[in-house]
């Protein structure tokens, strides 16, 4: 294994394990253990089985793929198991853009017109996020690992 | 000498091996994803995180987006009081039956053909199952339907069936008349006529899981659980009683693809239009008949009848009679009705489970009526006693729970 695999196993290990703290920490918010919380732009609200019970077991198993993945992972069954990972984590941040964009094109309930402004469509995905929106730039590691070491050409 | 089938598979093998030529192939990253979302152990979770994202997008778009964010203002503040300004004599019978309660001030709650009816049927329906389609072709064209089946085909055999029972299961989800015609890719008489009975009792159809996400948010969740345990219960006892068998089946796994736009456009277009012409006309019919029985008494008269089993046997108030005959018509407008009258929390779920089991909507019966009587009476017999007994076992979760 070269060094740039040693660099990026310790990547995904560490970006797994963080993945699946967070997601655990979803699930437990969610729970009841600790009241909503918030890290700066992240934050954990837990008041709604679907998101974030459903949502953050989703993103436990990403982490725990990631983690399992991270091993050898210039071998392709590996690197597969950590780029899984990532598309779990793809999935449930991608579906919280798709309602924040839902949410934001129409106006409000009050308000007489039904197509939101510009203004209050943009303003609509000022932070907090959640967890998943926020490890998504990160995940995107294992896609250029795809690019570079010549994944894509096979 | 008929060959048993260990000796047909040694057969297939030897053939293979004397014939094809399979030459290397390299393993790609793609192949090697595919075989992680068939196996249980990584492909549990993909199908966790699959059927999140279904049905993330599904409440986004019909939910959040078009029918709170635009169909409810739209029929609420415009259609509803300018259908209320210009139909003439607000005492009338045909008011009643077209506009509905001339005090109502949603369409909700008016139960006109032309409020409610509409409303139901183009504000909430008609998104739930276009998004719905759109996502299931999605699954089906990118390859990830066939996995999952073969992910399932272990756990469903344990009810007589095999993993292409998902097929229907899944697509009953957005309407159960295609999801009975479907039921055909199973291979025994046994097994279709199980998948039927199962998909008429516990499948709720894509439009009564829309008008469930707008009565009670909060609930569906419970529902769903209720239905999920009531299938494999039920299924298990049916395999057990039911004479005939379950075979093996193989299943092609194709590779996994980018899906096609013409395709997904041609299969939406296909089951939508099916959905309008098959579906929609019932829910309109259904709130025209259903105001006739309430004005001739009917109504009142059958929650005056059923009230002891109603009451006593599945613990919910009396009036749900009524959002039970309305059921045999549509069933998410039986849950629209629901809305209207009062009950516990846990009382609602027990009306909207018992809603889902008790029969199937008129549309149903027809196409099992196509696919066989004799299968649709037994059918027909067999939901009976289950939602009699399913019920009554709801009513008694509740009591144990001291939430009934």
């Amino acid at each position: 294994m070269n060094s740039q695999h040693n660099t990026a196993s310790i990547y995904v290990a560490v970006l797994g394990l963080i993945t699946f703290v967070l997601g655990a920490a979803d699930v437990l918010v969610w729970a009841g253990l600790t009241g909503g919380m918030d890290f700066g732009i992240m934050q954990i609200a837990g008041d709604d089985f679907f998101r974030w019970a459903w949502g953050g077991l989703v993103v436990a198993f990403a982490g725990i793929l990631m983690i399992r993945g991270s091993r050898n992972i210039g071998e392709i069954p590996q690197y597969s198991e950590a780029l899984l990972g990532a598309i779990l984590v793809w999935m449930v941040a991608g579906c919280d853009i798709f309602a924040m964009i839902c949410e934001n094109i129409p106006a409000g309930e009050e308000a007489p017109e039904f197509l939101n402004s510009i203004g209050g469509f943009i303003g609509g995905f000022a932070p907090p996020y959640a967890p998943a929106v926020i490890l998504l730039p990160f995940t995107l590691a294992l896609l250029y690992f795809y690019y570079v070491w010549g994944f894509a050409e096979e | 000498m008929a060959l048993t089938e260990d000796q047909r598979w040694e057969l297939v093998d030897a053939i293979v091996a004397a014939t094809v030529n399979t030459g290397k192939r390299k393993h790609t990253v793609g192949d090697a994803l595919g075989e992680l979302t068939v196996k249980p152990l990584t492909g549990i979770p993909v199908a966790v995180a699959v059927l999140y994202a279904f049905w993330s997008i599904f409440s986004s778009f019909a939910g959040s987006l078009v029918t709170d964010g635009f169909m409810v203002k739209f029929f609420d503040n415009h259609w509803l009081p300018w259908l209320q300004t210009i139909w003439p004599d607000p005492s009338s019978i045909h008011y009643f039956l077209f506009v509905g309660d001339p005090l109502a001030d949603n369409c909700f709650e008016a139960f006109g053909v032309l409020t409610s009816g509409l409303f139901v049927s183009i504000g909430v329906v008609l998104p739930a199952v276009l998004i719905f389609y759109f996502m299931m072709a999605l699954l089906e064209d990118s390859g990830y339907l066939p996995r999952l089946a073969v992910l399932l085909d272990s756990l469903l055999h344990k009810i007589g069936l095999h993993g292409y029972a998902i097929v229907p299961t899944i697509l009953g989800l957005g309407c159960n008349v295609p999801a009975v015609t479907a039921t055909r890719i199973l291979e025994t008489k046994k097994q279709r006529f199980m998948m039927m009975t199962l998909i008429a009792i516990f499948i709720p159809c894509g439009a009564q899981i829309g008008i469930m996400l707008e009565v009670i948010p909060e609930s569906v969740g419970i529902v769903m659980l209720f239905l999920i345990i009531g299938y494999f219960l039920f299924g298990y006892i049916l395999n057990k009683i039911v004479p005939g068998e379950s075979p093996e089946i193989l299943i092609d796994v194709p590779p996994y693809h980018i899906p096609e736009r013409r395709n997904i456009q041609k299969k939406l277009l296909m089951r939508v239009r099916g959905f309008i012409f098959n579906a929609m006309p019932f829910v309109l019919l259904g709130v025209l008949l259903v105001n006739i029985l309430y004005l001739g008494g009917v109504i009142q008269w059958l929650s005056d009848v059923m009230a002891p089993l109603f009451v006593t046997w599945f613990g919910v108030p009396k009036e749900t009679a009524g959002p039970l005959v309305a059921a045999f018509l549509r069933k998410d407008l039986a849950v629209a009705q629901l809305s209207n009258i009062a009950m516990t929390p846990y009382q609602m779920i027990s009306a909207v489970v018992l809603i889902s089991i008790y029969f199937p909507c008129v549309a149903t019966f027809v196409v099992m009526l196509k696919e066989g009587w004799k299968e649709l009476l037994v059918a027909v017999a067999t939901l009976f006693c289950v939602a009699f007994i399913y019920g009554g076992m709801i009513h008694g979760i509740g009591i144990l729970l001291g939430v009934a």
